[in-house]
């Protein structure tokens, strides 16, 4: 592919205090790439993601997205936020909206769209997580597969260029994360951009196109999933990755 | 000795008690709202990054918390002829009562702010919404919901406390009890008047937080 | 001429005294009122558990300061009995203690679960047996520590036998005011040891509560006099 890239991090480093969480991180995604981070926690594999959109500022090195850069603090950052859809671990739904005034909000208050159109295409988006008949309930009334599918339909609703999950099964029930990954595989096939922390190794090694393995803030091993599972470079990548497959 | 309870005797001095009741209204929703003001200020100081700002906040709550309220009425009262200010009797009881009751309110919208989770503002943020409009559509919504209930027990606590103006000349309700017993002697009567103007300010609190409770928080949205 | 302000702490500390004494008979007594109107809440019988209802939401609807003027003015005019500032004070602040304190140990009975009440039942314990026995144990915990709430609430209120004449810390404070220059002095003090007072209650009270392991409430709701 030769498109430009969607996301570029140069040498990024996110300190906090004295303990370096990112260290010279550099990666660059282009569109339609599944990335899977895989790795032990505590790695950093989630706050790359919350760089991105600026949930942390970076101490060292330069991120980009479609050109621009990424400043955590600055009011550009807005413009970045509008086309980065992100799908939390805990959800985060608002639990005073219903199902679908969750979808609807950001579009008609920070795109300012007009209602009926939100509204027709929240529906649609109910209609590709599979819960149309759940358009009225509130979060506390849904199972943690429920909660999970209306945030991706809630990401979804702002049309972004880039969709970031962080460990979006790892809260869930054994029985309700089958439905959340159906989801997010009818996604990929969609062609769309995505960043997705996991350690659903079986979803990565599917749905994937390209496998990061990090350990303690560096990328220690960038290749696609099958490359990596049946042959991994480093002996870290190489225990952590048949302590975890079994 | 006998009393006989008659309700007739008070009915000359029922004029000044509608303006008896109406000064008790008045000071009592003003001070619920001045309270609200400075206490979501103290709340939003408590939360500051600024140790010492917390600390000033924590406090003035604690201050107001465990002084008594008529204190803090004459300490006002009789400051502003010391500072060379004027103030009326209504005015050091607004104010007293406003810094007292503050000291409440900005420990009921902390709990109201700290129900809010982090993850909250983390998801609003992720979807570009300023600070302003993170405020309006997430965080208000969820700390009123979790305030209501103590609230109304606040307002109530407010129009109660409100009678302790007249300790500084105010003529409220409980000051026209005392004014109509000590003239007429007619004490089980005025008390039973006052009490019933009181319990009736309160009690229609309570209502209006029912009623208002019922239309705003339907099933579902309660649990989290 | 400044005023020899020390010449008065003999003074403050007997009045500070007196205001505790008030308090903390008036949490005595309401106290054990309260209990009793906790009991009669969960009464068999219909009537009396609305009486005591009606006695609560009374008590948190009407302002204590017109209370204890029906009890000091009212009174010996109704009943023919007259009553000392002090006792007015006391019954009046003994009044609301007891409406709150109701709740309290409401809330403290109903922490303890039916199963109790019939297992003790059941060995063939009397009611009193078993509230000595079996529920009281248990009920304290966490009944003590909004007390401790309930007591500085008394304490502030103490400040209004000030109003019907009764010479307790806020009215001496007045009176060394009038003495002296009348400036402020004498009021910050007043303010310093209300506070003191209540903050090291609320201190011990917090300690308690660490001890019980209980999230109690140690500020009454509705309840800021």
């Amino acid at each position: 592919m030769t498109d430009a890239p969607v996301l570029q991090f140069t040498s990024v480093t996110k300190r906090f205090g004295a303990r370096t969480i990112l260290n010279e991180i550099s990666l660059s995604v282009s569109p339609a790439e599944i990335v899977c981070f895989v790795g032990p926690s505590g790695t950093g594999k989630s706050t790359l993601l919350r760089c991105v959109n600026g949930l942390e500022d970076i101490q060292g090195g330069e991120i980009r997205f479609e050109q621009s850069r990424v400043e955590a603090h600055a009011k550009s950052i807005k413009a970045v936020r509008k086309r980065v859809g992100m799908i939390f671990q805990h959800f985060n739904l608002y639990p005073h909206l219903t199902a679908l005034q969750n979808v609807m909000l950001a579009p008609m208050v920070v795109h300012g769209e007009k209602r009926e159109i939100v509204e027709a295409r929240a529906r649609e988006l109910f209609e590709k997580v599979r819960l149309s008949h759940r358009i009225a309930a509130y979060p506390a009334q849904l199972s943690g597969g429920e909660q999970q599918r209306v945030a991706i339909a809630r990401a979804l609703a702002a049309n972004p260029h880039l969709l970031m999950f962080d460990e979006p099964t790892s809260a869930l029930d054994p029985e309700t994360v089958g439905d959340v990954l159906a989801v997010m595989r009818d996604l990929a096939l969609e062609g769309r951009t995505m960043l997705v922390v996991t350690h659903e190794i079986r979803f990565a090694a599917d749905v994937g196109t390209r496998m990061v393995f990090m350990d303690q803030g560096r990328i220690v091993e960038d290749a696609p999933p099958r490359q990596m599972l049946s042959n991994p470079t480093t002996e870290r990548a190489r225990q952590f990755l048949s302590s975890i497959t079994g | 000795m006998h009393y006989v309870f008659t309700l007739r005797t008070i009915y000359p001095y029922l004029g000044a008690l509608k303006a008896a009741a109406a000064t008790t209204l008045i000071l009592s929703v003003l001070s619920i709202i001045a309270s609200l003001v400075i206490g979501t200020a103290i709340a939003v100081l408590r939360r500051s990054r600024s140790r010492l700002l917390r600390f000033l906040g924590a406090v003035y709550v604690e201050l107001m918390r465990n002084t008594p309220l008529l204190v803090i009425l004459y300490l006002v009262y009789f400051a502003g002829p010391q500072l060379g200010i004027r103030l009326s009797s209504f005015h050091s009881a607004l104010i007293g009562l406003s810094l007292n009751s503050a000291g409440y309110m900005a420990e009921i919208i902390r709990a109201g702010l700290v129900a809010v989770p982090q993850g909250q503002f983390e998801a609003a943020a992720s979807q570009g919404m300023s600070a302003m409009q993170t405020f309006r559509y997430i965080v208000f919504p969820q700390v009123f919901r979790t305030i209501y209930a103590p609230l109304g027990n606040q307002i109530i606590a407010v129009i109660l406390a409100s009678s302790l103006a007249s300790a500084i000349a105010v003529e409220d309700v409980a000051s026209w009890m005392q004014t109509v017993g000590s003239t007429s002697f007619r004490f089980f009567e005025s008390f039973a008047v006052a009490a019933f103007v009181y319990v009736a300010l309160c009690q229609s609190v309570n209502l209006a937080r029912l009623l208002i409770g019922r239309m705003l928080f339907r099933q579902g949205a309660h649990a989290r | 001429m400044t005023t020899d302000w020390l010449s008065y702490l003999p003074l403050a500390i007997s009045a500070t005294g007196t205001t505790l004494w008030l308090s903390w008979l008036a949490l005595l007594i309401g106290a054990i009122g309260g209990t009793l109107i906790a009991l009669l809440r969960r009464s068999r019988w219909r009537a009396l558990r609305v009486v005591a209802t009606i006695y609560t939401e009374l008590f948190r609807s009407i302002p204590i300061l017109i209370v204890m003027f029906f009890c000091y003015f009212g009174v010996p005019l109704v009943f023919g009995v007259n009553f000392s500032p002090f006792a007015a004070a006391t019954i009046a602040l003994a009044l609301h203690a007891s409406s709150m304190m109701s709740e309290v140990v409401r809330a403290g009975l109903e922490s303890v679960g039916r199963g109790q009440w019939e297992a003790a039942q059941s060995s063939g314990m009397s009611a009193v047996q078993v509230l000595r026995h079996i529920i009281g144990p248990q009920a304290i915990r966490v009944i003590l520590p909004p007390s401790i709430g309930v007591f500085i609430t008394t304490i502030k209120e103490s400040s209004l036998a000030s109003i019907i004449g009764y010479i307790e810390l806020t009215r001496t404070g007045l009176l060394i005011r009038e003495n002296g220059d009348g400036g402020l002095l004498p009021l910050l003090a007043l303010a310093a040891i209300y506070f003191a007072i209540n903050y090291m209650i609320s201190l011990g009270g917090g300690a308690l509560e660490r001890r019980f392991h209980v999230g109690g409430r140690l500020t009454m709701a509705g309840a800021i006099q």
